[in-house]
C-alpha cells in the first residue's frame, strides 16, 4: 500500500512541573493511503500524542515525519496550518463544533479558508450533511443537536476540503453504544467510498473491530518495539 | 459566512458582556464629544469676546508700539493714518478700521483720583463693530469723534462716585512729558465683564484724547475688523504688504498674537481636557481589554479547533481584533446618538455656567456640534478598542494547539 505519512524515530516530551514525562518514546509510523488505521493502548500510553504529531497538532522534540515524502514536522506555523487546511480532516472525541456556526457553516468553515466561493461551499456542505444523513438540521446550531449529530457534522467537516487522512482521537468516548456504532459504520463507509485514510485512537474494542491494521502503544512505544537507550 | 461574519456572532455570543463593554465606548465618546463641543463653543466665545472687545482681528501699529517700548502714551505713535485707514478700508476683506489712542492718566472728580486706563476711539464704527457699546448700563454711548465725553467702568465710575451726567477731570502726561488736564462729561457707565479692567476702564473720544495728550493727528494703533469668515492669519501679510508698498511703516499682529488672555485659556482646557480624555480612555481600554481577555480565556478549546482546521494565527489576531472593532463601531454609534440627544437637551436648557475668575458674568451654556470632537472620539475609541483586543488576540493565536484543545 502506497504510504502516505512516515513517522521515523518519533518523540514527545512533556513537563509536568519539573518532571519530564515521555509522551512518545522514539515511534516508527507508516499510514497508508485509504488505511483504516487503530491506534490501541491503554490511557496515557501516548495515542494523542502521536495522533496530534501526525495531524502537525504538535512538533516531535525527535525524530521525522513526511507527507507524501516530503519533510513537515517542523515547517513554519502557516506552512502547516495550511496542511492541516487541506490534507488533513480532524474528528475530536468533545465534537468541537464552532457554538456560534450552524451545522451547515461549520461543514463550510475549513472551505471558508481555502477561499472556496460561497456558492461550492453552500453546495458541498449541504451534499456532505446529506451524506452523514443531517440534511434537515443544516440550519441548527450545536448546541440543539444530539452527541451523534454532533460527531455526524464534524465528520462532514472533516471532509470539507476532501483530505487524504483523516485523524479521530477516541470519537466515540462520548458516544453510547448504538451512536458509536453508526459514527463507525459511516467512517469505515467513508472510508471505502471516498479512498481516504483514517487514523482513530481508541481503547474500545468494537472501534478496534473494524480497523483494517492496529497498532497497540504502550508507554511511548508501538508494543514489541525495543525502548530507546 | 466570513471571519468578520464570525466575529459578529462571537461579539453576540454574551450580550450582557458585549452590551456593558459597548455601553462603555458610547459613555467614552459622548464625553469626548461633548467636552470637545463645550471646549469649541468656549473658543469660540472666548474668540469672539476677545475681538469684538477691542483687539480686532488684527492690529496694525509702530513697530517699535509691539515691542512694548513706549515710555508714554503715542511716544510710538502713527502719525498720518488717515492714509492707511484708507488703504486698509479699500480691502474687500475689512469690515471696518478702528484708530485708537491708548493712554493712562488719572481721572478725578474733586475730590478723588483713581487711576485709569484710557481709550481714544471713533465712537461710530466701534459701535457697530464692537461689544463695548453694548455693555453700557446707564448713559448712552459716545456721540461723534470730538465730543468732549467719557464712557466709564461701572467699577471705576463706582470709585469715583460718579454718574452719566457729571463731570470729571482727566490728568494725563503728554508724549513730551508735560502734565495735562481737560474736562469731559461721562456720557454713560459700562459693565466690563472683566473686573479689573472694569475699576480702570475710561473710552472717549480720538478728538478728547488727542487734546489731552496734545497730539493732534497721531494715533497708537489701527484695530481691524475682518468681515466673517476671517482668517486673521492669511490676511495679516497680505496688508501688511500693501501697507509697505505704500511706503507706511508699520508692524501688524493678529488677535491671537495680542490675546494673552485666550491663549493661556485655550492652554488651561486643553490640559484639562487632554488629562480628562486620558484617564477616559484607560478606562475604557481596561474595560475592553477585560472583556476581550475573559472572551479569548472562554474560547481557548474552539480557537485551538479553529486553528487545528488550518486557520493561521494572524487570522485568528484579526478575529478578535474586527470583534474589538465591531463594538467600537457599535459604540461610537450610540455615543454620537447619546451626546446629540445630551447636547440638545443641554443647550435647550437655558444653563448658565458661573463666572471664570476675574470675569463678573457667567456664560451661558451651550455645547457645538464639533465634527472634529466626534472624529477624535471616534479614533480614540476605536484605537483603544484595538489596543484591548490586540493583546488577548495574540495570546491566543499564540498558544500551542494542544494546550488549547486541551483547555477545559
Amino acid at each position: 500500500m502506497e504510504t502516505i505519512l512516515d513517522g521515523r524515530g518519533l518523540a514527545r516530551t512533556y513537563w509536568l512541573g519539573a518532571t519530564p514525562v515521555k509522551a512518545l518514546d522514539g515511534v516508527d509510523i507508516t499510514i497508508g493511503r485509504f488505511e483504516f488505521l487503530v491506534l490501541q493502548g491503554p490511557s496515557g500510553s501516548g495515542k494523542t500524542t502521536l495522533i496530534n504529531l501526525l495531524g502537525l497538532l504538535d512538533r516531535p522534540d525527535a525524530g521525522s515525519l513526511d507527507l507524501d515524502g516530503a519533510p513537515v514536522a517542523m515547517l513554519d506555523e502557516n506552512a502547516r496550518a495550511d496542511l492541516r487546511r487541506d490534507r488533513f480532516g480532524f474528528v475530536f472525541q468533545s465534537f468541537n463544533l464552532v457554538a456560534v456556526l450552524t451545522a451547515s457553516e461549520n461543514v463550510e468553515y475549513p472551505m471558508m479558508l481555502k477561499g472556496v466561493s460561497r456558492e461550492a461551499r453552500r453546495r458541498r456542505a449541504a451534499e456532505l450533511l446529506a451524506r452523514v444523513g443531517l440534511s434537515e438540521k443544516a440550519d441548527v446550531r450545536p448546541d440543539l443537536l444530539s452527541g451523534g449529530q454532533r460527531q455526524r457534522v464534524a465528520i462532514a467537516r472533516a471532509l470539507a476540503n476532501e483530505p487524504e487522512v483523516i485523524l479521530a482521537d477516541e470519537p466515540t468516548a462520548n458516544l453510547d453504544t448504538r451512536t458509536a456504532d453508526d459514527v463507525l459504520d459511516l467512517m469505515s463507509l467513508i472510508n471505502q467510498e471516498r479512498r481516504v485514510a483514517f487514523v482513530l485512537s481508541s481503547h474500545d474494542p468494537r472501534v478496534v473491530a473494524r480497523a483494517q491494521r492496529v497498532l497497540t502503544l504502550r508507554d511511548g512505544r508501538i508494543a514489541g518495539t525495543p525502548s530507546s537507550p | 459566512m466570513s471571519l468578520v461574519a464570525l466575529a459578529l456572532r462571537n461579539v453576540a455570543r454574551n450580550r450582557r458582556r458585549s452590551v456593558l463593554t459597548g455601553g462603555v465606548v458610547v459613555f467614552g465618546f459622548a464625553a469626548i464629544a461633548l467636552s470637545g463641543g463645550f471646549m469649541s463653543q468656549s473658543f469660540e466665545g472666548l474668540r469672539d469676546g476677545t475681538i469684538r472687545n477691542g483687539t480686532g482681528h488684527l492690529q496694525f501699529a509702530d513697530p517699535a508700539f509691539f515691542a512694548g517700548s513706549e515710555d508714554a502714551a503715542l511716544e510710538h505713535g502713527l502719525s498720518g493714518s488717515d492714509r492707511a485707514i484708507a488703504l486698509l478700508e479699500s480691502d474687500a476683506e475689512v469690515e471696518a478700521v478702528l484708530p485708537r489712542i491708548d493712554f493712562v492718566g488719572l481721572a478725578t472728580n474733586g475730590n478723588r483720583s483713581v487711576p485709569f486706563l484710557g481709550t481714544g476711539l471713533d465712537p461710530g464704527p466701534e459701535a457697530l463693530t464692537m461689544d463695548t457699546a453694548k455693555l453700557l448700563v446707564s448713559g448712552r454711548w459716545l456721540g461723534d469723534a470730538n465730543e468732549r465725553g467719557v464712557v466709564l467702568g461701572s467699577g471705576l465710575a463706582r470709585t469715583l462716585n460718579v454718574k452719566a451726567g457729571d463731570t470729571i477731570t482727566l490728568l494725563a502726561t503728554t508724549p513730551e512729558g508735560v502734565l495735562n488736564a481737560v474736562d469731559a462729561t461721562v456720557t454713560g457707565l459700562a459693565d466690563i465683564p472683566i473686573k479689573e479692567l472694569d475699576e480702570r476702564y475710561l473710552a472717549t473720544t480720538l478728538g478728547l484724547a488727542s487734546d489731552l495728550l496734545v497730539a493732534s493727528g497721531r494715533v497708537s494703533k489701527l484695530a481691524v475688523v475682518l468681515r466673517e469668515p476671517a482668517d486673521a492669519t492669511a490676511t495679516l501679510p497680505r496688508l501688511l504688504q500693501s501697507l509697505h508698498r505704500a511706503g507706511i511703516d508699520v508692524a501688524g499682529k493678529t488677535w491671537e498674537e495680542l490675546a494673552v488672555f485666550y491663549r493661556q485659556v485655550r492652554m488651561l482646557y486643553v490640559g484639562i481636557f487632554g488629562f480628562m480624555g486620558l484617564v477616559l480612555v484607560v478606562v475604557v481600554l481596561l474595560a475592553a481589554a477585560n472583556t476581550m481577555m475573559m472572551a479569548a480565556a472562554e474560547r481557548t478549546r474552539e480557537i485551538g479547533t479553529l486553528r487545528a482546521l488550518g486557520t493561521r494565527p494572524s487570522a485568528i489576531r484579526r478575529m478578535f481584533v474586527a470583534e474589538g472593532l465591531i463594538l467600537a463601531a457599535f459604540g461610537c454609534l450610540g455615543g454620537a446618538l447619546l451626546s446629540l440627544a445630551i447636547r440638545a437637551g443641554l443647550n435647550h436648557a437655558g444653563l448658565t455656567l458661573p463666572p471664570p475668575p476675574g470675569v463678573s458674568h457667567g456664560m451661558p451654556l451651550h455645547v457645538n456640534l464639533y465634527v472634529t470632537a466626534y472624529a477624535a472620539g471616534a479614533v480614540a475609541m476605536t484605537a483603544t478598542l484595538v489596543v484591548a483586543s490586540w493583546f488577548p488576540a495574540r495570546r491566543a493565536a499564540r498558544m500551542p494547539i494542544i494546550d488549547a484543545l486541551a483547555h477545559v
